[in-house]
């Protein structure tokens, strides 16, 4: 589904990502892990299509069509969502409306009608009870005034009404209780199947508790230095990441 | 000939009272203001001033049922065509006119001056006390004259514990020159709630100059909140003067313009009292060419204390050849105040506009969405809520994007 | 026991109520001129100082200009016009010392400087200062200039500069503030008797901060000096000027003219702290301080001006950066105190012509006594300035309700890619801060001047090192008594 080869990426003239290699199918769950500043945040911005980042060198795909080809809002409508660590704030532009226009944004990429107000309004509410989320709650405007955690939440609201092929989760357990962590773990499963994949980027092993992660991939100084399975995330909270750095240097 | 030959010449001719000749002499001795007058130092009359007009409406025929299109639908109307009072609702404790004379001057300008010298059109609005309307008071000034130079001069006074909300419109019925130099004063009596909508929407040919003065009295509250699209020229003179303790202003400017379209916000509020407040948000959006200016001054005088005023202009700038010059001011003569301006002036938020185009909104649609969002804040603080769905849906089909739900 | 009010009060009263204390005046013979302005007073000036015939069609140009024009009134400050034919134009001290070390400066002279709290020689060996001293408007001693000189550095009086570096002089004089700039500076074109100068060549960073102190002394002068400071190609300087005046009770003028110039790549730091003496708590006496000072950028440079301004009965001055190159960096702290009847009207224009040119603006006004401050602010950004930014931060804090406090931005923005913010607040000190530190045992006056200490840290901090141990100390002296 995503393959990444040779990324190289730089912020302002300074490189970030230095050489990323990575492979995801469908079905899969891949957990990102990875000390402050190892430039996991910058990898999702670059699948995702932030301009910011100047991509130097190296190719990614989408099934198989070149990312490097495309704008944001095409990415996104081929099937690729981002549930961001800090989802921006827009005064004056209600949840629901947003969605509405997001959702309406996919459609129109498949040549499809937009949809009905009462047909939308149904699916939030029946996405809405899935991840807990109370009614009133999509007349609010978009993220403004919410918590860390409603935030998060929302990202994953948004993620369930667009069904994206793969989801990308940029530390989506920072700033959630334990309570709001399962709600929202138990939202990603959910929306779960054979066709999907996710990409989970986390610090700390706490999340992939509640989603099991196929791969586990440690991101250091902007290049993946391991990969393993789920016991290797375990590894990490026990030992922290020193060791994994010296051996391989 | 340009305008100051017109008005000389209708001065000559329409036998005016010795008051009404000292006041044009007035005018005529300070002449219109000019770009080296400090409050017009980003506002040029000079091409409006230098065409011809007429100062006599034309004789038509239509009724005002002829331009019905044009309301806003409210049960209260009042309807000016072409400077006559053709219509006003019968409202309980209200009394309306056509034009009493009074000749107070504010600010002494000299477009004060012409004003009160030449204007023969306008009303008189008095609310008595203890009088709750829950509608709207819709007032419509409609013009069918090429050319017309027209100054309407109103005088509204609410009384005491009254509470009214008016809606006022120009209106050119077709696509005409004109230009309007109008006069408004409102008198706030104790305890009363007022707010006044200026929704400023004309053709693109029309010019005006505005100027509404408020006089408030203690615990008197007032909101004016001015919604401008259309007109190629505008210039708002918005004055408020606080003449009792706990009183409180509140202005708010939504301006969204296109072309080659020009906009001047000129506020100032004059706190004269201890313990009063005021609270000011000007959302500017310039496309195209537009030009806009906003000065905003807010005084504070010695021993008001206890003073809340908060002053935020904002503005984007969507257009390399669109512009914007921003005056905010304070000039403070009391110590235990609380006083603030801030003034921004940019783009739109690439943050955002990534978080949407990430949701697969395309660039165009999202800018549209952001701008809509960016001046919302202000749409909000519209009481009436008709009138905010109008200006909410006359926005966003300027911005072509969707806002249903 | 006093009740709160009358504590205040009695704070209010010893604010208003500090005296000036650098009003002394210095016993040297002096040679001057007699009063008034005319072509002969300029042919004058410029003859006694022997000054080639080049720089006496340059006064002679400005002094005509001058004629043309008339002493601007938009400011916010009311003042009684100065007599120009009432001003002495040239006082210097008579014999004028060639100096090798400062051990052979006027012992008088040497006191003068004492009691400024300058100490020199204090200075030269603990903070590493070059000096040049200006009084009544004759550079009276310049330290440090052979160690200067090794770097290839020049740093003299403007006469010397004329006389020695006629090329640099020419190119560069009034090619920031041009003569018909305004009234002061074409006054000043015509009048100026000294000043500093400085250049620092291509890639040189200056090895210690450089100083000017300038003090009108004479009764009845004017005091008008010109500096001109030109850092060349990727140069780096940081200049501090500092000022005082005897107490007379006649109003002084003071119009001075500065202009840096920073060429592609350069960076001046340009720091005053402005302590001419501002009248009696009556408001008779004090300096008139007009004064143009404006900076030029050229690609990548940056200028920074800081200025702590607690003297002068009127102030009128306006610190600017024109931001001409590229990437061009324009900065401009500052503390402004107006105490009795002082009136300032002080602030700065950020011109942004060049790409991607920022510019940051931090006003601090203190308001006490019966005096009024003014904040007046120009940010430009025209049409090719594309992707520039600006921040504007303008605080006034009143303390008494017998000031004023004013805020006069001006912004203009001509392109959709720049970026402006712009924020001012009016106030006065806390109550709730003033009890907080009462309940943690800090006296009112003490609280009120750690309070204002903070409120203008962010200006202090941008001084070098010693002069910021000076400035806190004449924002004391200032609102002496329970502000510090």
């Amino acid at each position: 589904m995503l393959k990444i080869e040779n990324l190289n990426a730089n912020v302002e003239s300074t490189p970030i990502l230095k050489g990323i290699d990575l492979t995801v199918n469908a079905g899969e769950i891949h957990a990102i892990m990875g000390p402050n500043g190892s430039g996991k945040s910058t990898l999702s911005s670059v699948i995702a299509g932030k301009e910011d980042y100047e991509v130097i060198d190296g190719l990614m795909t989408f099934e198989g069509k070149d990312l490097s080809e495309l704008d944001p809002e095409e990415r996104a409508n081929a099937g690729i969502f981002l549930s961001f660590q800090y989802p921006v704030e827009i005064p004056g532009i209600s949840v629901a409306n947003f969605i509405k226009t997001s959702v309406n944004a996919k459609r129109k990429s498949l040549g499809k009608d937009p949809v009905s107000a009462s047909e939308l309004l149904k699916l939030m509410r029946e996405k809405m009870s899935l991840l807990g989320i109370k009614e009133g709650y999509i007349s609010r405007n978009m993220n403004e005034g919410f918590s860390g955690g409603e935030k998060k939440r929302n990202e994953i609201f948004q993620m369930a009404m667009l069904s994206p092929k793969l989801a990308i989760l940029d530390e989506t357990d920072s700033g959630l209780d334990i309570d709001a962590l399962r709600i929202v773990a138990n939202g990603v499963n959910k929306l779960r199947n054979k066709d999907n994949a996710t990409i989970v980027i986390t610090h700390y092993q706490r999340l992939l508790e509640y989603i099991i992660p196929d791969y586990v991939h440690v991101l250091y100084d902007g290049k993946i230095i391991k990969s393993g399975d789920k016991s290797l995330a375990l590894e990490l909270e026990e030992k922290g990441y020193d060791w994994i750095v010296k051996d391989t240097k | 000939m340009t305008l100051i030959d017109n008005l000389k010449q209708y001065a000559e001719t329409s036998h005016l009272s010795k008051e009404s000749q000292e006041l044009f002499g007035e005018f005529i001795s300070k002449g219109f203001p000019t770009i080296k007058d400090e409050e017009w130092k980003y506002t040029s009359l000079k091409k409006i001033i230098s065409e011809s007009y007429t100062l006599h409406y034309s004789a038509n025929k239509n009724t005002f049922k002829d331009f019905e299109k044009y309301f806003l639908g409210f049960k209260n109307k009042i309807v000016f065509l072409d400077g006559k009072l053709v219509s006003s609702s019968n409202i309980k404790g209200v009394t309306i006119s056509d034009y009493t004379s009074f000749k107070n001057l504010s600010n002494h300008s000299s477009l004060d001056f012409l004003n009160a010298s030449l204007s023969k059109n306008g009303f008189t609005i008095s609310v008595d006390e203890n009088i709750q309307i829950e509608e709207p008071i819709e007032i419509l000034f409609l013009n069918t004259t090429e050319n017309i130079f027209s100054q309407y001069r109103n005088c509204i006074s609410i009384g005491k514990n009254s509470n009214v909300k008016f809606i006022e419109q120009n209106k050119n019925v077709s696509d005409l020159n004109s230009l309007s130099n109008n006069f408004t004063q409102i008198n706030c009596a104790e305890n009363s709630n007022v707010e006044f909508n200026k929704i400023q929407n004309d053709t693109a040919r029309s010019k005006l100059i505005d100027t509404l003065n408020v006089y408030q009295k203690s615990d008197s509250v007032c909101t004016v909140n001015t919604v401008i699209f259309g007109g190629l020229f505008i210039r708002n003179n918005l004055n408020f003067e606080q003449n009792g303790q706990n009183a409180e202003s509140n202005m708010n400017g939504i301006t969204l313009l296109t072309k080659n379209q020009f906009v001047d916000n000129h506020t100032f509020v004059d706190h004269k009292n201890a313990n009063c407040r005021s609270n000011e948000l000007y959302k500017g959006i310039y496309l195209d060419k537009s030009k806009g200016v906003f000065n905003g001054k807010i005084m504070v005088r010695k021993d008001s204390q206890k003073i809340d005023a908060f002053q935020a202009n904002n503005s984007l700038l969507l257009n390399n050849d669109a512009s914007i010059n921003s005056k905010p001011q304070l000039e403070i003569y009391a110590d235990d105040v609380k006083c603030s301006h801030g003034c921004t002036i940019g783009q739109l938020d690439s943050e955002s506009l990534f978080y949407l185009r990430s949701r697969g909104v395309s660039l165009e649609e999202a800018k549209g969405l952001l701008t809509f969002a960016f001046a919302s804040e202000a749409i909000q603080n519209i009481s009436i809520a008709e009138l905010r769905s109008l200006v909410q849906k006359t926005m966003s089909n300027k911005l072509n994007v969707d806002i249903e739900l | 026991m006093e009740n709160k009010q009358q504590q205040e009060e009695r704070l209010l009263e010893e604010v208003t109520s500090s005296e000036y204390k650098y009003g002394f005046t210095t016993n040297i013979e002096s040679d001057t001129i007699p009063k008034g302005l005319s072509e002969d007073v300029v042919r004058l000036i410029s003859k006694k100082k022997n000054e080639p015939d080049w720089m006496l069609e340059y006064r002679l140009k400005a002094y005509n200009v001058w004629l043309t024009m008339e002493e601007p009134d938009w400011a916010n400050i009311s003042y009684k016009k100065p007599n120009y034919q009432d001003i002495i134009y040239y006082a210097a001290p008579k014999t004028k010392p060639v100096l090798n070390s400062l051990d052979e400066l006027d012992p008088e002279m040497k006191k003068t400087f004492d009691k400024l709290g300058i100490s020199i020689d204090e200075q030269k060996r603990l903070a590493n200062v070059a000096v040049d001293v200006v009084m009544d408007s004759v550079s009276v001693a310049t330290t440090f200039k052979e160690t200067l000189k090794e770097k290839g550095i020049i740093f003299c009086s403007i006469s010397d500069a004329i006389k020695d570096y006629p090329d640099l002089v020419k190119k560069y004089l009034g090619t920031v503030v041009p003569n018909r700039d305004n009234f002061f500076s074409a006054l000043n074109s015509a009048v100026f008797s000294d000043g500093s100068f400085c250049y620092i060549p291509k890639g040189v960073k200056c090895p210690m901060e450089l100083s000017t102190y300038f003090r009108i002394n004479e009764s009845g002068t004017g005091q008008f000096e010109r500096t001109l400071l030109i850092a060349d190609e990727g140069s780096q300087v940081s200049y501090l000027e500092g000022c005082t005046a005897p107490m007379r009770d006649e109003n002084q003028l003071h119009a001075a003219v500065v202009e840096l110039i920073a060429l592609d790549n350069a960076d001046i730091k340009y720091s005053t702290v402005q302590n001419w003496y501002p009248g009696d708590k009556n408001g008779n006496g004090g300096v008139f301080n007009f004064v143009t000072k404006r900076g030029v950028c050229h690609n990548n440079a940056k200028i920074s001006w800081t200025q702590v301004e607690t003297g002068s009965a009127v102030t009128w001055k306006y610190p600017s950066c024109i931001l001409k190159g590229d990437n061009s960096i324009g900065e401009f702290f500052s503390v402004a105190v107006t105490n009795n009847r002082q009136q300032a009207d002080t602030g700065t224009k950020m011109i942004h012509l060049g790409k991607n040119t920022k510019s940051t603006i931090i006003a601090k006004g203190i308001s006490a006594g019966k005096s009024d401050g003014n904040y007046r602010g120009l940010v430009k950004i025209v049409k090719g300035a594309s992707n520039s930014r600006n921040f504007s931060q303008c605080d006034s804090l009143l303390m008494g309700d017998k000031c004023g406090s004013h805020t006069f931005p001006y912004i203009e923005v001509n392109n959709d890619s720049s970026q402006v913010e712009h924020e001012a607040t009016t106030s006065k000190i806390g109550e709730d801060q003033l009890f907080y530190c009462n309940q943690r045992g800090i006296g009112t006056e003490e609280a009120i001047a750690l309070i204002v200490n903070g409120y203008c840290k962010d200006v202090l901090n941008q001084l070098p090192m010693e002069f910021a141990v000076e400035a806190q100390k004449l924002l004391e002296i200032s609102l002496e008594g329970s502000v510090g």
